[in-house]
């Protein structure tokens, strides 16, 4: 009994000892999840508040910041992007689709973008937005692929600015630069003119004077014929001199060392479209090349045939823009001709030349143009013909001036390599 | 007197023959010269007449020789041939003094008047300037006494109150005043003022 006692006793002090190591271990249990449940709580908070601060910057961001899906939904935007676009409220953005701000021509541009930017890369573009209450603006975005927990993108986060006013800036200054070019072009020429008129007008005053002179001693009797023998040959002379002056400007081109060359006119015309796009870009034209890539080589001066296409792509792009045509395309194209000869044709689609005129375009001083000085078509003619060619204009049954101009071919003819990016772009 | 010369300065040699056949058929003298240079070492300064003058020349222009001419005090008028275009240059030359200017191609007559005209002017301008040398002259030639009369007599002084400021007596005044009055040549107390007047201008 005893014994039971002992063992009862002891039993109990074991069970009261486990219990009490069990009661403290639930109780510090208890005190760790406590303690987890206080950190946990703390982390939400802090989540929170991160989440707050981060709100926080984005809504108080002056530039536009937004987040849209992979179809151009946005997801969110900030006040600065809700006033960029002229939104009143949230609701007028959120949920809509991104093209309804963007310019029709700048859609599937933008387009691309987001597909890059869907595909992981990050992109800068610019685009021609038009607001919801119809402003025309430049925008610019830096837009990054935004990813999820898994790494899947799931939006586009869009920093978007306006530059137009950087844009309009960036314009004028082009458009100051082209006006000074053509100031100079106009004056180089201007200056020719003036040139051949100073040069005129001196064996010319001089026939008028000995004429006059002759005159006046006729009328005063105080002449018999043989003094006029001296002063008539003068005028002849002068005469003479008048017309070698003319001709001398006839053979400006041809007397000019011209530099022959074996040319491959279709790098020749890209070289001409590299310093007339911009112009021509201005004024809403583009040029398109349709280059036969199995040229033969011509012999001419690559400057003096550049002068010439040059030349046909700026009456195109400027008969085109003064006849308000509403489609605006100069086209150069190149073919051979029977293996001995290429020709070079501008195809336009501005207003074409009146038949009444079509002979006289190639003449010196004759121009349609406000500022015109009519020696661009009469310099490009002589120097085609310097160089054994013709030139002629033809006028579209659908409106649109076409000008063709032949080139002798020389020996060679164009390597294979130059075909590639000779096709049509 | 001397017969007036038209001087020609113009690179172009036919046209200066030509100017010079008609110009001649105007009874006058001309010259010409291939340069602004030659026309320079070659003119004699005390020689009437009327420079025609090419606006554009190699070497010296013609602008440059006019204001070599307006720096050395030569009056010669200059009539400027232009080109045409050239009518900013005939502006500059004539605010530099040019007599006038014809632009080519001109009208005969038209260029003749002109030469007429300058050729006037400058017999007027050699006149005047002899009679204004002439009468410094003159002036010269008066004793300082003299010439304190003849400044109180232009000042409306008597003869009596002239000799009270000089401190001379009134008869040696009149003497004073009637060999000055000799020299001048002057008739009245009016000639003299007008004399003393056109002096003051001239010196």
């Amino acid at each position: 009994m005893r014994y039971g006692l002992i063992v009862l006793a002891g039993a109990l002090a074991i069970a009261l000892a486990l219990l009490t190591v069990a009661f403290s271990r639930l109780r510090n249990a208890r005190r760790q999840l406590l303690d987890k449940e206080i950190e946990h709580q703390g982390m939400l908070d802090r989540l929170k508040e991160n989440e707050y601060r981060l709100r926080a910057i984005i809504e108080s961001e002056p530039e536009c910041v937004k987040l849209q899906a992979a179809d151009g939904t946005v997801l969110e935007i900030n006040p600065a992007g809700l006033k960029l676009v002229d939104a009143d409220r949230p609701e007028d953005v959120i949920g809509k689709t991104i093209y309804c701000v963007v310019a029709p021509e700048f859609i599937e541009m933008y387009r691309e973008n987001m597909r890059r930017v869907f595909s992981g890369e990050s992109v800068v573009y610019e685009f021609k937005a038009i607001t919801l209450k119809g402003r025309i603006a430049w925008m610019e975005t830096h837009g990054v692929p935004l990813r999820d927990a898994r790494g899947v993108i799931y939006a586009l986060l869009g920093i978007t600015r306006d530059i137009t006013e950087h844009k309009q800036s960036e314009e004028q200054a082009r458009r100051h630069q082209t006006e000074l070019a053509r100031v100079a072009r106009l004056s180089t020429m201007g200056e020719m003119a003036t040139g051949i008129a100073h040069e005129l007008n001196q064996p010319l005053s001089a026939i008028a004077n000995f004429a006059r002179g002759c005159i006046r001693r006729l009328r005063m009797d105080g002449m018999t014929p043989g003094d006029l023998i001296e002063p008539l040959e003068e005028v002849c002379e002068q005469a003479e001199r008048a017309g070698e002056i003319l001709r001398h400007v006839r053979d400006f081109v041809r007397k000019s060392d011209l530099q022959m060359r074996p040319l491959d006119i279709n790098q020749t015309v890209r070289t001409v479209v590299k310093f007339t796009e911009l112009e021509a870009r201005q004024q809403g034209a583009t040029v398109r090349l349709d280059l036969d890539a199995d040229l033969p080589r011509v012999q001419g001066d690559a400057i003096m045939i550049e002068q010439v296409i040059c030349n046909l792509v700026r009456n195109a792009v400027e008969a085109m823009a003064e006849g308000q045509s509403p489609r605006r395309e100069v086209t150069i194209r190149t073919r051979p001709i029977d293996g001995v000869a290429i020709e070079v044709e501008t195809v336009d689609t501005g207003p074409g030349i009146d038949g009444g005129i079509i002979d006289q375009v190639f003449d010196q001083f004759f121009t349609t143009k406000p500022d015109g000085v009519g020696m661009g078509l009469s310099i490009s003619r002589s120097i085609v013909e310097s160089h054994g060619g013709r030139i002629r204009a033809e006028s579209g049954r659908d409106g649109g001036a076409t000008f063709r101009f032949t080139l002798q071919a020389g020996q060679q003819r164009v390597r294979r390599h130059d075909h590639a990016d000779s096709l049509h772009c | 007197m001397i017969t007036p010369t038209v001087f020609i300065v113009d690179d172009d040699q036919a046209v200066a023959r030509s100017l010079r056949w008609l110009i001649e058929t105007i009874r006058l003298k001309v010259e010409t010269f291939a340069s602004a240079q030659d026309f320079l070492d070659g003119y004699d300064l005390s020689r009437p007449g009327c420079l025609v003058l090419d606006v554009r020349m190699p070497g010296m222009s013609g602008l440059e020789l006019q204001e070599r001419l307006v720096a050395q005090r030569i009056q010669v008028p200059i009539i400027f041939i232009t080109g045409h275009g050239d009518v900013q240059m005939a502006v500059r030359a004539v605010q530099a003094g040019a007599f006038d200017f014809v632009e080519k191609p001109f009208n005969d007559q038209d260029l003749l008047d002109r030469i007429q005209k300058a050729i006037h002017f400058d017999s007027g301008q050699r006149d005047r300037n002899a009679r204004r040398a002439q009468l410094r002259a003159i002036f010269a030639s008066l004793t300082p006494r003299e010439r304190e009369v003849l400044d109180l007599v232009v000042d409306g002084k008597p003869n009596k109150a002239i000799a009270n400021t000089l401190g001379l007596s009134a008869k040696t005044v009149e003497v004073h005043r009637a060999k000055m009055m000799e020299k001048l040549q002057a008739r009245s107390v009016a000639d003299l003022v007008k004399m003393a007047m056109q002096n003051q201008a001239v010196s």
